[in-house]
């Protein structure tokens, strides 16, 4: 994340100074000319680049700023500053969390991965100098956010590396330092996962030639309570096994652990704001490889739970992992909640495209909180049903369940499958009595274009939802 | 559909008594006096095949004596759970195990003459056969059932509930024919003229042809039809049934009407193609909504609208790239000749407001493959710019058994259907294909209360259910009739 400082008085005239106005608020008098002529008008997302010492970035707020408005504001402006190494905010006239949410989005849309660049690497922005009224209160407000964002982009960074770089070894050495912020991390390997059974995520990963993992990470917070569990779907790659995935773009198949990156996220923020409520993380992270050792359609496995599942898809192998993360999680920590995150189906694209993620789940409180979290952060859902015929398809000829329905068993000449409410309600299977939620982010993890908070690239969809989630929702003792 | 009556309780001589009871109860009423009459051979029956009354459960006792050549147990599960969805799947349930028989009885005597009627109500629903093309089956595997009698305390009040029912069966009964249909009959001048009969329920029907369209600047439902050797027809159904003193705007109801969908130049693979006879099953729903309501003269102006075209491959055909103007003036770049119901019914809704100026539009069409891949079968997707119309849709679908899922709008789905040369595009690609469905019919609303129920996935049924033969459902039909009466009635 750049480094942000809080300073009282005008910005210097060498860094380029954003400028934050509301629609129809007076804007400064030395700009007031320059606004009218280009008909600025302060409308959400518009933006005004007047040249000059120093040169202003002028970004409307539209008539209801508030924080996501604010953060929106701050990614914009930041991503037509272009090349540069340090920016200023001017916070004249702006409440504290409006100062705050305006860095937060400066700090989401200046985010940038550079690491495998050896040539020619742009200029990035590494500094923010906010000017504020009353920069202590400023301050203390980022300082409410920010882990947050940090949260986010270590999200994005985890997404971001390549499958090569992000093997699941790699994946869970990357959580292992997150020990430093106070988390407890666990690794557990495959000599585990087979005394305990975990049958799904080593037939997952049982192709590749890095093992599977399941990474558990711990927040003990203050509360007496039992924890609120996160269960991530890290997918380090997906090639669909012996159901392989057709050439053309596969490469994105190296953002199919955005779910697990997005819990490690939230945990972070967590740590980092010292929440007081207790959580725990349980990732499954795999490669799901083409290769002689891989799992078959056909199979039949017996998962973490004891319940047998036969494969119908290789390629539908993220519902599989998540069985068994599914079950540690609420088998070994008995949360009083557990939300999983998941890049699971094509399916949830179709229905809902790249601007919400699926919201599936058993308790309508949960679920409605996640729903309010998302929106506070800018981070949609929707709720999507699990119907009873939805899991009718579940049904096995040989085991307890099978995985999904067969491509081609859908209507129109087999062509349409509700491919999300399955994989859904194959997931309740494992739940239980405890509440759940469930996100299908498979069209939110990345984004083709620049974003409303970032660059083209990983969004890290779902660890500031997740963070917001606990702020409202866990806190307190019920 | 088999005579439905309600008499007062009496053992029948002969044939088959049907018995509905619930989780664990004891014989009462009349079908204590049946095991009264059979020496207890009913009670030993039921106690032996482990009939406990759970909701589906159903046996038969064959020849158990006292005449009856069968009686037949059904489940209704635990009675405090027993309301108007669970009766009428018990009479679709009670339908299937009594289709052989000419006549049954069916002791409804200890059940609220409401819950008889839905009962009664679901065997009518469950009896629907479209066999007009059948020419060779068999007698003995053609149901029989003339006459199902159902033995009630009160007779008027089980009447009463009844008679606006069997005017919603009659609806759904017109909906599912028209659907059935194969696409070399029903045309769209076929469905058309078949929309005349409703003038004799009160239905004022008039027929638009091409060059009244033509006229009226339908630039893009002619552009769907172009193609077709059929003429495309749009029909205006009336129903003026609000009492004098309190006519308003009328609500208004808008189908698609593709009465056989090939995709056009984007044509379509040809596996399962067959199933594209029910692209006009919005339409088809509307034609029997508007028989519903005016056949229990429903105290509402109501008006129905259906946009009826064929889309064909040919030397006229529309093709992709096209840029065509609607009746609104907006002008449509089509990129995908195959997402030409939402062209259709641009033209059907924008007529519908300079012509009528409705309290609120409701359209069905059978739009996307997309929200079958979203939802898949059980729910419809509903898309709505108005929160009350939407919650009172959802409600009156829950209640029928007819169920619809809200969907989301929003500005940053429509960007996806911007065009480079004209005012929009017809399609906005894979993602969110409902929605930009959705949002390309919102554009010709102009802001008025409206809902849009995509019925890709429930307008159709590969298998049986409760009260449905697999094939044409109706969906829409009884959903809608509740909410016009729920809401819009006095």
């Amino acid at each position: 994340m750049i480094a942000v400082r809080f300073r009282r008085g005008a910005p210097r005239p060498e860094a380029p100074c954003i400028v934050a106005l509301a629609e129809g608020a007076a804007p400064p008098r030395a700009l007031a000319s320059a606004l009218a002529a280009a008909r600025f008008t302060g409308a959400a997302g518009q933006v005004l680049d007047l040249p000059g010492t120093p040169r202003r970035l002028v970004v409307g707020l539209g008539t209801a700023p508030d924080a996501p408005a604010c953060e929106r504001a701050g990614a914009a402006a930041v991503l037509a500053a272009g090349a540069t190494e340090e920016v200023a905010l001017s916070g004249a006239g702006l409440g504290a969390a409006q100062v705050a949410a305006l860095a937060a989005g400066i700090a989401l849309g200046a985010w940038s991965f550079d690491t495998h660049r050896t040539r020619d690497v742009p200029r990035r922005i590494r500094r923010l100098v906010v000017h504020a009224d009353d920069p202590d209160a400023a301050e203390a407000a980022f300082a409410v956010v920010a882990p947050g964002i940090a949260g986010c982009l270590l999200a994005r960074d985890l997404v971001a590396e390549p499958a090569n770089h992000l093997t699941t070894r790699r994946f869970a050495e990357r959580l292992e330092a997150l020990a430093a912020e106070g988390i407890e991390v666990t690794i557990h390997g495959r000599k585990w996962l087979e005394r305990h059974g975990f049958g799904a995520l080593l037939a997952v990963g049982g192709g590749a030639a890095d093992p599977p993992r399941l990474a558990v990470l711990r927040w003990r917070g203050a509360l007496p309570m039992l924890p609120v569990a996160f269960v991530g779907k890290g997918m380090v790659f997906d090639t669909g096994g012996i159901s392989i995935k057709p050439a053309a773009g596969m490469e994105a198949m190296r953002a199919d652990m955005a779910g697990a990156a997005a819990c490690a996220g939230a945990m972070l923020a967590l740590a980092r704001r010292k929440s007081p409520s207790p959580a725990v993380a349980v990732l499954a992270i795999a490669e799901n490889a083409t290769g002689a050792a891989s799992y078959r359609p056909g199979d039949v496995i017996r998962t973490a739970s004891r319940r047998t599942v036969e494969v119908i898809d290789t390629d539908a192998e993220g519902r599989l992992v998540l069985a068994d993360a599914l079950h540690h999680a609420i088998a070994a920590f008995r949360p009083r909640a557990v939300v999983d995150l998941a890049t699971l189906t094509g399916s949830i694209v179709t229905a809902l495209g790249h601007h919400r993620a699926g919201i599936f789940g058993s308790d309508a409180a949960l679920m409605a909180s996640a729903a309010a979290a998302g929106e506070a952060v800018g981070e949609p859902l929707w709720p999507m049903p699990i119907g009873e015929t939805h899991r009718e398809v579940l049904r096995s000829d040989i085991a307890d369940l099978r995985q999904c329905a067969p491509a081609g068993s859908g209507a129109w000449g087999g062509r349409f499958l509700p491919d999300a409410c399955h994989a859904a309600a194959f997931l309740r299977e494992f739940v239980g009595a405890t509440p759940w939620a469930h996100l299908d982010i498979a069209g939110v993890d990345t984004a083709e274009e620049a974003h409303a908070l970032g660059p083209a690239g990983p969004t890290g969809f779902g660890a500031r939802l997740l963070d917001r989630l606990v702020a409202l929702r866990f806190e307190t003792e019920p | 559909m088999p005579d439905i009556a309600f008499v007062k309780p009496a053992l029948p001589r002969s044939g088959a008594l049907v018995l509905p009871l619930a989780e664990e109860a004891t014989l009462a009423g009349l079908a204590k006096q049946a095991d009264e009459a059979t020496g207890g051979a009913i009670s030993r029956g039921l106690e032996a095949a482990k009939f406990k009354g759970r909701k589906g459960q159903a046996t038969t006792l064959w020849a158990p004596g006292a005449g009856l050549s069968k009686v037949v147990a059904i489940g209704l599960g635990k009675p405090a759970d027993l309301a108007e969805t669970g009766a009428e799947a018990a009479g679709g349930t009670m339908f299937a195990a009594i289709a052989q028989e000419r006549e049954a009885v069916v002791a409804a005597d200890g059940l609220a003459p409401a819950l008889a009627a839905s009962m009664a109500m679901g065997v009518v629903l469950k009896s629907y056969r479209f066999d007009r093309y059948r020419t060779t089956e068999k007698e003995e595997d053609k149901p029989k059932t003339e006459r199902v009698a159902l033995a009630v305390s009160d007779t008027t009040k089980a009447k009463a509930a009844f008679a606006p029912l069997q005017a919603v069966a009659d609806g759904v009964f017109l909906t599912r024919d028209l659907v059935s249909e194969p696409p070399n009959v029903l045309t769209p001048a076929d469905c058309a003229e078949r929309c005349k009969a409703l003038t004799k329920l009160g239905v004022e029907v008039e027929i638009l042809g091409p060059k009244e369209m033509k006229k009226l600047g339908f630039g893009a439902l002619l552009g769907v039809a172009q193609g077709s050797a059929q003429e495309a027809r749009m029909v205006v159904m009336k129903w003026n049934g609000a009492p004098k003193a309190k006519k308003g705007k009328p609500l208004a109801f808008i189908g698609k009407g593709v009465t056989f969908d090939t995709g056009g130049i984007s044509i379509k693979p040809a596996g399962g193609m067959e199933d594209m006879k029910w692209d006009m099953a919005g339409a088809g729903t509307v034609i029997g909504l508007m028989a519903a309501l005016a056949g229990r003269k429903a105290k509402a102006d109501v008006v129905g609208l259906v946009g009826l075209v064929e889309n064909m491959p040919s030397a006229n055909a529309q093709r992709p790239g096209d840029v065509v103007t609607s009746a609104s003036g907006q002008t449509i770049e089509v990129i995908n000749t195959d997402a030409e119901g939402r062209l259709v019914l641009a033209d059907v809704i924008h007529y519908c407001i300079e012509k009528f100026d409705p309290r609120f539009m409701v359209d069905l069409a059978t739009l996307t493959g997309a929200i079958i891949i979203a939802l898949g079968h059980e729910h419809a997707g509903l898309f709505s710019n108005d929160d009350t119309l939407a919650s009172r849709i959802e409600a009156a679908g829950r209640a029928t058994g007819e169920t619809a899922w809200r969907m989301p709008l929003g500005e940053a789905y429509d960007k996806q259907i911007k065009s480079d040369i004209a005012d929009m595009k017809n399609v906005g690609g894979r993602p969110g294909g409902s929605i930009t469905a959705a949002q390309f019919i919102q554009r010709f609303v102009q802001g008025k209360p409206w809902a849009h129920l995509d019925i890709a996935g429930t307008a159709w049924s590969s298998k049986d259910t409760a009260t449905t033969p697999k094939g044409a459902t109706a969906y829409g039909v009884r959903m809608l009739d509740r909410l016009v009466a729920e809401h819009y009635e006095g």
